[in-house]
């Protein structure tokens, strides 16, 4: 019960600050933010149940910085083929085996993927992620183990052996 | 020219330079799964330095981070659509282009 508590505190005021933020710190329009606040407090109570996970600020910290720097190797990469006369494209679709545990830390990984350069997911099923990648030359397995290494520290997860 | 003046337009003009990047790999690039590459990732940078060029122009703290909540809203959205867009390609059984096939 009082971690159910805990979690609508914390959640509220994540929503609050965001709406503040929206709305530019200005007080005229509390009415609807209070609405709105509301709406997505019980939306994010359907989507993500409390209870499933703890997060950690030091690995959320880590994880971005990883996250910006590999974004920024990838993005280069994906800019210059775009630009190159022969822009040199080896596409292909690898599979992986998630280590996370179903849920959450998944979606994340899915979603990490899908903005770093250079890899898409293209499916997620139980047992198997489909990421097609632009260079096949180059092996993206412990890029992507090491961002679920990364993701399971933030969310503290423990990951599968694979 | 101050400092922060600087900052910012070094910033815009890296953001400008991806976003010409991303649109020209969307226009170049052979199939659906490669042009998804080419627009949700170079854009993303392109967005991401654009925003800190603007952010270094806010009067305000809380104007400058709303345009940082803008990127990152951004990003959920962006990185959630491409994965819609490429799930719902493969399912309709659209191939990826392979480099051995053809040639651009």
């Amino acid at each position: 019960m009082i971690s159910l508590l805990r979690t609508t505190l914390y959640r509220s005021m994540f929503f609050t600050a965001v709406w503040w933020i929206l709305i530019e710190g200005k007080t005229d329009s509390w009415f609807v933010g209070l609405i709105s606040i509301s709406l997505a407090l019980v939306t994010s109570f359907i989507l993500l149940p409390p209870n499933q996970f703890r997060f950690s600020f030091t690995g959320f910290a880590h994880f971005l910085i990883y996250f910006f720097g590999l974004s920024l190797k990838g993005g280069i990469a994906v800019a210059c083929m775009a630009i190159r006369p022969n822009p040199d494209l080896h596409p292909n679709i690898f599979t992986i085996t998630p280590r996370l545990p179903e849920g959450l830390g998944r979606a994340i990984l899915t979603n990490t993927l899908n903005l770093l350069p250079g890899t898409l997911s293209v499916d997620l099923t139980l047992s198997s992620l489909y990421i097609h990648v632009l260079d096949e030359r180059q092996s993206i397995e412990t890029e992507v183990r090491s961002i679920e290494e990364k993701i399971a520290h933030m969310l503290r997860l423990e990951l599968k052996k694979s | 020219m101050s400092i922060l003046e600087l900052c910012s337009i070094v910033f815009l003009v890296v953001g400008a330079i991806f976003f010409l990047a991303g649109t020209i790999g969307l226009l170049r690039f052979p199939d659906v799964y490669t042009r998804l590459h080419a627009l949700a990732k170079v854009d993303n940078l392109g967005l991401g330095f654009t925003s800190i060029g603007l952010v270094f122009q806010a009067p305000e703290l809380v104007i400058a981070l709303k345009i940082i909540l803008i990127w990152l809203l951004a990003l959920v959205a962006s990185s959630t659509l491409s994965f819609l867009i490429a799930r719902r390609a493969m399912k309709r059984g659209i191939i990826p282009w392979r480099a051995k096939e053809h040639t651009i």
